[in-house]
């Protein structure tokens, strides 16, 4: 018993007022986003809607040609899937090839690796653009799907699961005549599971919410995924707060899902990433 | 059993991600030094102009680029002041007293976490209609007749509140997982000793977790130097540019209406960089000296 009741007391009724202030924004996007537009500009406020409609997201279904925002959001859940599967083979591959595989040099290449996570990452915007446009992949699904492959960070996270491995498991393989791909297949990847959870789910999120880089290389229309695409909506229906709502909630609701099934797995990240166990 | 040499295998695992990261970062990250040297248009050839744009960045007063960085550096340094402590402060007092175990307080400790997994376009927009004088409740409760994210300080105090509000959630999970290894026997033997919470919380619980506080700090810090989404989303830099942050200049003049000017933007970037990783370095020293 380390803290007294009072303490606790006091603790569990500062926490509970945060709480409500922290969840009211989402809460009021909610219920707004069923609320006819009259009824937003109308001066006296209430949290729940005295008419619920849905007209504000048959808006965003009555297929506009500027704002198609369920495309985007089909968009956003492809590339988001396809970058998720792009990371989880690189880096459990290179994770695997950087602990089990001998060749010289090996430790030297890895620690420059880790060593240009200090580089800054805001001089990689504009040469990256150029890259992608060189490539031919600019509002293709391709620029916003590849690039994101390229670090080094997950790399890093799970080549210390890979490490924790004891090698006797790979011996035993290497005794039954297997070879360094079925080692990582049937001895490594299956232990390495839980740090590709992580990955996944912070690859995924990550994906899904990125704003700036989409922005710059995904411009057409029909190819943007929904999180800049919702400027475009906020610039269609400045005067329309309903139907820019339910966009926006619209954007919230995979990370919601994502969360409540998950959650477990995002506290353990989020621990693991501060380097403590 | 040692391995031999396994040249082949090797490529195998090792060569998708070294193919990407060839490709989309080291590429990419000499390219983007060597622009910032050049008068490059994002299409043409680039042609060498030595440390031209660096001079009219930095001390060409008649230049638009001069009076953008400027204007954009400060506002940028203002954000990162405003908000790294608050995203440190503010999980760390709510981690306190989550890790007390009160009621809930797994409940609490999710809710809290939720924002930060929510796009900085969506969240903005959703506070730009709070705070909206046509639509919103806030000013309304307030009993404020203006314009919030035009109007400044208002402008100012929003952007740092919401940015708060959105990134809250990431350290103060690493605050409650780091409380929690705290040793509950140096705690008990302090109580023992009759200390009460706040000498328990500086004594104990804050030398413990000392090592986290100082990689949230240095990367809260980076993370606020690249602040984008929030400023452009919620204010469009206004009023009068007041919060207009670098990263908006940086992006418009590469990628904005008009003609690009590239070259330009990736010397604004460098200098970003090297600002940013001048704080790390600094941060890092005098952590170090601390120890």
């Amino acid at each position: 018993m380390q803290y007294s009741k009072a303490t606790k007391i006091i603790f569990f009724t500062i926490l509970a007022i945060l709480g409500v202030l922290w969840m009211f924004p989402i809460v009021w996007a909610i219920f707004t986003s069923f609320k006819s537009n009259d009824e937003i500009i109308s001066s006296d406020f209430q949290l729940l809607p005295q008419h619920w409609t849905l007209d504000n997201y048959k808006e965003l279904t009555a297929s506009n040609e500027q704002t198609p925002v369920f495309k985007w959001f089909l968009n956003s859940l492809i590339i988001s899937s396809c970058q998720t599967l792009l990371v989880l083979v690189v880096v459990s591959l290179a994770a695997y090839g950087y602990t089990r595989l001998q060749f010289k040099g090996r430790d030297a290449l890895f620690n420059f690796l880790l060593a240009t996570m200090m580089f800054p990452g805001v001089l990689n915007l504009i040469p990256n653009y150029k890259i992608i446009d060189t490539l031919g992949w600019t509002n293709t699904f391709l620029a916003v799907i590849v690039p994101g492959a390229a670090g080094v960070y997950n790399i890093f996270l799970v080549r210390q699961f890979v490490v924790g491995i004891p090698h006797e498991l790979d011996e035993a393989a290497i005794v039954d005549g297997a070879n360094e791909w079925q080692i990582f297949r049937h001895v490594i990847l299956p232990l390495i599971r839980p740090a590709l959870t992580v990955v996944a789910l912070f690859t995924f999120t990550g994906a899904w919410n990125d704003f700036l880089w989409p922005s710059v290389v995904m411009t057409d229309v029909d190819t943007m995924p929904i999180t800049p695409g919702l400027q475009l909506l906020q610039g269609q229906y400045l005067t329309f707060p309903g139907v820019v709502t339910a966009g926006s909630l619209l954007a919230l609701i995979p990370m919601l899902l994502l969360y409540v099934f998950a959650q477990k797995y995002f506290m353990q990240a989020m621990a693991l990433n501060s380097g403590i166990k | 059993m040692k391995k031999k040499h396994q040249g082949l295998w090797s490529l195998l695992f090792l060569g998708p991600h070294m193919i990407l990261f060839i490709l989309f970062f080291l590429i990419p990250a000499v390219f983007g030094i060597y622009i910032a040297f050049t008068d490059w248009d994002l299409f043409g050839t680039p042609q060498w102009v030595g440390f031209n744009n660096f001079k009219e960045i930095l001390f060409d007063s008649k230049s638009i680029y001069h009076t953008q960085f400027m204007n954009g550096t400060r506002n940028t340094i203002l954000f990162v002041i405003f908000t790294v402590p608050l995203c440190v402060i503010v999980p760390l007092v709510i981690a306190t007293m989550i890790q007390a175990k009160p009621k809930l307080y797994k409940l609490f400790q999710s809710l809290f976490y939720l924002p930060t997994l929510f796009a900085v376009s969506a969240v903005m927009l959703v506070w730009s209609f709070l705070l909206s004088l046509s639509y919103g409740p806030l000013p309304k409760w307030f009993g404020l007749k203006i314009n919030i994210t035009s109007t400044q300080p208002w402008a100012w105090v929003a952007l740092v509140l919401i940015t708060v509000w959105w990134c809250v959630g990431q350290n103060l999970i690493i605050y409650v997982a780091a409380l929690n290894g705290v040793p509950v026997e140096q705690v008990e033997a302090a109580r023992i000793d009759g200390a009460g919470n706040f000498t328990i919380f500086m004594k104990i619980l804050m030398p413990n977790i000392r090592f986290p506080l100082f990689f949230t700090l240095v990367t809260t810090t980076i993370a606020q130097f690249n602040v984008y989404g929030q400023p452009l989303m919620l204010t469009n830099g206004g009023p009068n540019n007041s919060t207009r942050v670098l990263m908006m200049d940086i992006q418009n003049n590469a990628f904005g209406a008009g003609i690009p000017t590239a070259g330009m933007a990736s010397a604004m970037a460098v200098l970003l960089g090297l600002l940013i990783m001048l704080v790390s370095v600094v941060q890092f020293v005098v952590m170090r000296r601390q120890d």
